[in-house]
């Protein structure tokens, strides 16, 4: 966010939380100021005794405690003063260290330094070792890219992509130079502003912080006016509603609709202040690699989690720079491409957008959105219960969106076939003995996993027709062999094991686990069935087919 | 539109029975409530005699209730508009209905019944047809007469908006008839189209002479399958413990009135589908929803024993006293848990007991071990 803006935002997330919680406190039910900061003394301490790995937790640990030596003995104003320090402090470290100097060259350099910030290692090595590719022709950008553009000349964007890894970010603000876009705002876990090099850049390219450890309901409630606030004031935000990286591999579909819920409430604030153009898009983005970088460690977490015991991953692939390294030279030199598509816009409440920016209902006909938020007597509100119902089916709309703009890779293709295949002929087995064992190890011969692949190949092209997925072009090709060659050179390349080699005729899994991790991004097209049918059944695919 | 949203008006769409009782009781509460049917002579007789013959007799509708057979009037005069048309024509008239809403609105389906191809909901329908987002569903144990005769009566409001239910309940609520609010817009609805299913085997019973005992096995075991097949869509099964669920059950299935009943005492008398639809001039929900929820219940991999045969005997003329005695000579099961009676029950903390309990089984031993196998605790 540019300098003035950013300061003009504080200010007024300061005096919006403050005055809220002040009202909130004079109402007959209310929670009175003492306890409301209590309660947030609550949550930081506990926060400080679970973590003291922080860099900021001896001053966190010394100004907490001074707030409850204070608030002991504090009166009404001196109440009043501790919650402004409070809020004071979450803004400060929500919007972060901000250089406009930095800013400045950053957005002049963004052609170099978004491939830079891609290969994530110093800039020393850069220059030392020289010859690196051009990521810029690694991503391949799809889709609805002139609709994200104008919904942009016409209001406040709310990009929303799918979240598979960590260089998630910087591939989004790729695309987003690539369309002739500035910069948007946006939150990024504390644990991403690790590495120097992409905390450098994120911090000056829009990125505010977020602290996932703060559980304090005020602090949400900062951060949430805060994307309210930058959206009011024509910043477009970029936003992960799968909330972090999802660990199984498969299309989110239950998404965390926090930032979403700013969006909605930025456009009744934008409709009571007369804004010139009020309206709020939200833009679904699909990534789709054919290789994941930290794919290793978020299947793990996937299986933990299963198992029952959680934990955050504050150390992955992508905070190890030759790790990350590796993967972009695996990347380029088979000529891979991270796919980045752009789906239609659509309204905060879930509703389609036409040409023009103007909502539609879901037989094309033109909607006056400000309807749905008006009072008996024209006024526009917020009520909070109704604003989630709204806020929940504009979430269902982008989660159908991620569905049919999900791109079938050949890695996927391939695992999917595999791993449903072993499943097929170990029926005994239940899914941590299969991946253990990886079945009875025999593998699968060539020409039946070719009958697989084009199976639901077959089964892809036909949702594709009907706009429920997409596929890439070899995917499209629709040649098994070559599907499988393509996915065996990506999956032997990468990751310390591949996760599938072929020994003469047969095509054995090597990593169980990445392959349930690639094939999980197939999951919910009920292709399974496709696979599951004995293999007779050629006949009745193929009636399908005609 | 100066009306649209003053808090004393109403609209209901559907001229029928329960259109006509719904609009009488909001006519009652002081609502200036306009009823909008296609027939220009029913709002006629409306308007001038105050009677809607066809369903009602000579019962007085209120006077406040003004018929309409203009759509556009109808949905400008009033902020929340009741749908009471028969399911098959509510898609059409919710089309059209689309040219004239507004996103303000609020639309509640009082209709009962599902789009069999894809298990659609009414008050989904509205939702895809219309630009309005505030719907609701209305449904429970009502049978129109007896809300129109003034019985004390109760109903439940599901929608996903606590604005609809509390509106609905501001207008809906009186001396006379309880509105109770749910969140669980699936449930009520697929209650309240399923439970004709069970409407036509307590026909059925009824026709064969059957008494009390064979009715509550009917509604009790009913009840269960609509539940698990509600549950599998979404739904909630306290809901199904509810005035959606159990209530409507009871009052459809004690009462002879219903075309359901009929089509189950008239099955049970030996007729098939074809000729009791000849008789009957007029297709009864039930049907249909048998057919609906006997294409889905397989996708689902819900067990539906009641349904099918209700089915069987429907559409593939399988003779009454067959249907009976399969469903009778079913496998014995656990009332909770739903496991038949006799297999072993999966034990998952240890191996050892469960094989154990598998070979003290008399003359199990074999299907016991096959099934120690099945579940990946293979003990060789």
């Amino acid at each position: 966010m540019r300098n003035d803006l950013r300061d003009a935002a504080v200010v007024e997330v300061r005096s919006r939380i403050v005055a809220a919680c002040i009202q909130q406190a004079a109402l007959p039910d209310g929670l009175p100021l003492d306890v409301l900061i209590n309660e947030t003394l609550y949550f930081e301490r506990k926060r400080l005794t679970a973590d003291k790995t922080s860099p900021t937790w001896a001053a966190d640990l010394a100004f907490w405690d001074d707030v409850k030596s204070r608030l002991s003995r504090a009166g009404e104003a001196e109440m009043r003063r501790l919650l402004e320090r409070i809020v004071d402090r979450f803004v400060g470290e929500i919007v972060g260290n901000f250089n406009p100097w930095v800013y400045s060259m950053a957005t002049r350099v963004l052609p170099k330094g978004l491939p830079m910030l891609l290969n994530a290692i110093s800039p020393k090595r850069l220059l030392t070792e020289g010859g690196l590719p051009d990521i810029g022709d690694t991503i391949r950008i799809q889709g609805q890219v002139g609709a994200l553009r104008r919904s942009q000349e016409r209001g406040t964007v709310i990009l929303t992509p799918t979240h598979v890894s960590n260089l998630d970010s910087p591939v989004i603000g790729w695309m987003l130079y690539a369309a002739g876009l500035p910069p948007f705002t946006y939150g990024a876990g504390l644990n991403l502003f690790s590495n120097p090099m992409i905390a450098f850049f994120m911090r000056n390219l829009g990125a505010y912080r977020v602290d996932r450890m703060k559980q304090a309901p005020l602090y949400k409630d900062v951060l949430k006016e805060y994307a309210t606030v930058s959206m009011e004031l024509g910043q477009s935000n970029l936003f992960f509603p799968a909330g972090t990286r999802v660990r199984s591999g498969e299309v989110e579909q239950h998404l965390k609709l926090g930032l979403m819920s700013s969006g909605l409430r930025a456009y009744i604030q934008n409709l009571r202040s007369g804004k010139a153009k009020p309206n709020v898009y939200v833009v679904p983005v699909n990534l789709n690699y054919h290789l994941v970088l930290e794919a290793e460690t978020l299947i793990e977490e996937h299986l933990r989690k299963l198992g029952k015991s959680r934990y955050i991953i504050t150390d992955d692939e992508s905070s190890r720079p030759r790790k990350v390294y590796e993967f972009l030279r695996a990347l380029v030199n088979l000529d891979g491409k991270i796919t980045v598509t752009v789906g239609d816009p659509i309204d905060p409440f879930g509703n389609a957008v036409d040409e023009e920016g103007e909502s539609l209902d879901p037989r094309g006909r033109r909607v006056d959105i400000r309807r749905y938020v008006q009072d008996r007597d024209g006024t526009y509100g917020q009520l909070p219960q109704r604003d989630r119902v709204y806020t929940t089916e504009c979430g269902e709309a982008v989660a159908r969106a991620f569905r049919s703009n999900n791109v079938v890779l050949t890695t996927n293709l391939v695992a999917f076939a595999m791993f449903q295949h072993l499943k097929a002929v170990n029926p005994e087995m239940d899914l941590y003995r299969l991946l253990r064992t990886g079945g009875d190890g025999a593998g699968v011969e060539m020409g039946l996993l070719a009958d697989r692949v084009r199976r639901i190949a077959e089964a892809a092209r036909k949702l594709s027709d009907q706009g429920r997925i997409r596929m890439d072009e070899t995917v499209a090709g629709g040649q098994p062999t070559a599907i499988i060659a393509d996915a065996l050179k990506h999956f032997g390349t990468y990751h310390a094991t591949p996760v599938l080699a072929r020994h003469g005729d047969r095509v054995f899994a090597e990593d169980m686990n990445l392959l349930l991790y690639y094939q999980n991004r197939l999951v919910g097209y009920r292709f399974e069935q496709v696979v599951a049918e004995p293999r007779g059944g050629a006949a009745r695919s193929e009636e399908e087919a005609a | 539109m100066p009306q649209r949203g003053s808090s004393q008006t109403a609209t209901v769409l559907g001229g029928g029975s329960w259109g006509t009782a719904l609009a009488h009781v909001l006519g009652c509460h002081g609502y200036d409530t306009m009823l909008w049917m296609r027939d220009d002579e029913v709002v006629r007789e409306i308007n001038e005699q105050h009677t809607n013959r066809t369903y009602h007799g000579d019962r007085h509708i209120h006077e406040k209730v003004r018929a309409t057979s203009n759509l556009a009037q109808a949905a400008g005069h009033a902020e929340v508009i009741l749908v009471v048309v028969p399911s098959k024509a509510v898609r059409e008239v919710a089309f059209e209905l689309g040219d004239h809403v507004t996103g303000d609105q609020i639309l509640i389906s009082a209709t009962k019944g599902l789009e069999a191809a894809r298990l659609t909901r009414m008050s989904e329908v509205l939702r895809e047809e219309t630009c309005v987002r505030k719907v609701g569903a209305l449904s429970g144990p009502n049978l129109a007469a007896e809300v129109l005769a003034e019985q004390p009566s109760a109903c439940v409001v599901a929608s996903r908006f606590e604005e609809v239910i509390e509106k609905a309940e501001r207008m809906l609520a009186g001396p006379r008839f309880r509105i109770y609010g749910n969140f669980d817009v699936v449930g009520v609805e697929i209650a309240g189209a399923l439970k004709n299913i069970i409407a036509i085997a307590a026909g059925v019973s009824h026709g064969l002479g059957f008494g009390a005992n064979t009715l509550a096995m009917l509604m009790t075991r009913g009840l269960a399958e609509i539940s698990r097949f509600g549950e599998a869509l979404g739904a909630e099964p306290m809901t199904f413990l509810g005035l959606a669920g159990v209530g409507d059950l009871i009052a459809t299935c004690t009462s002879e009135l219903s075309r359901n009943h009929t089509v189950g005492r008239r099955l049970a008398q030996g007729l098939k589908l074809a000729d009791i639809q000849k008789e009957m001039h007029m297709v009864a929900e039930g049907v249909f929803t048998t057919q609906a929820a006997h294409q889905h219940a397989r996708r689902l991999g819900v067990d539906m024993p009641i349904c099918e045969g209700v089915y069987k005997a429907l559409f593939e003329g399988a003779a009454i006293e067959s249907v009976l005695q399969n469903l009778m000579a079913r496998a014995s099961r656990y009332e909770n848990s739903y496991s038949p009676i006799g297999e072993p029950a999966t034990v998952t903390g240890s191996i050892l007991d469960y094989a154990t309990a598998i070979a003290s089984r008399e003359g199990n031993g074999r299907e016991g071990a096959a099934k120690v196998a099945r579940n990946g605790e293979a003990v060789s």
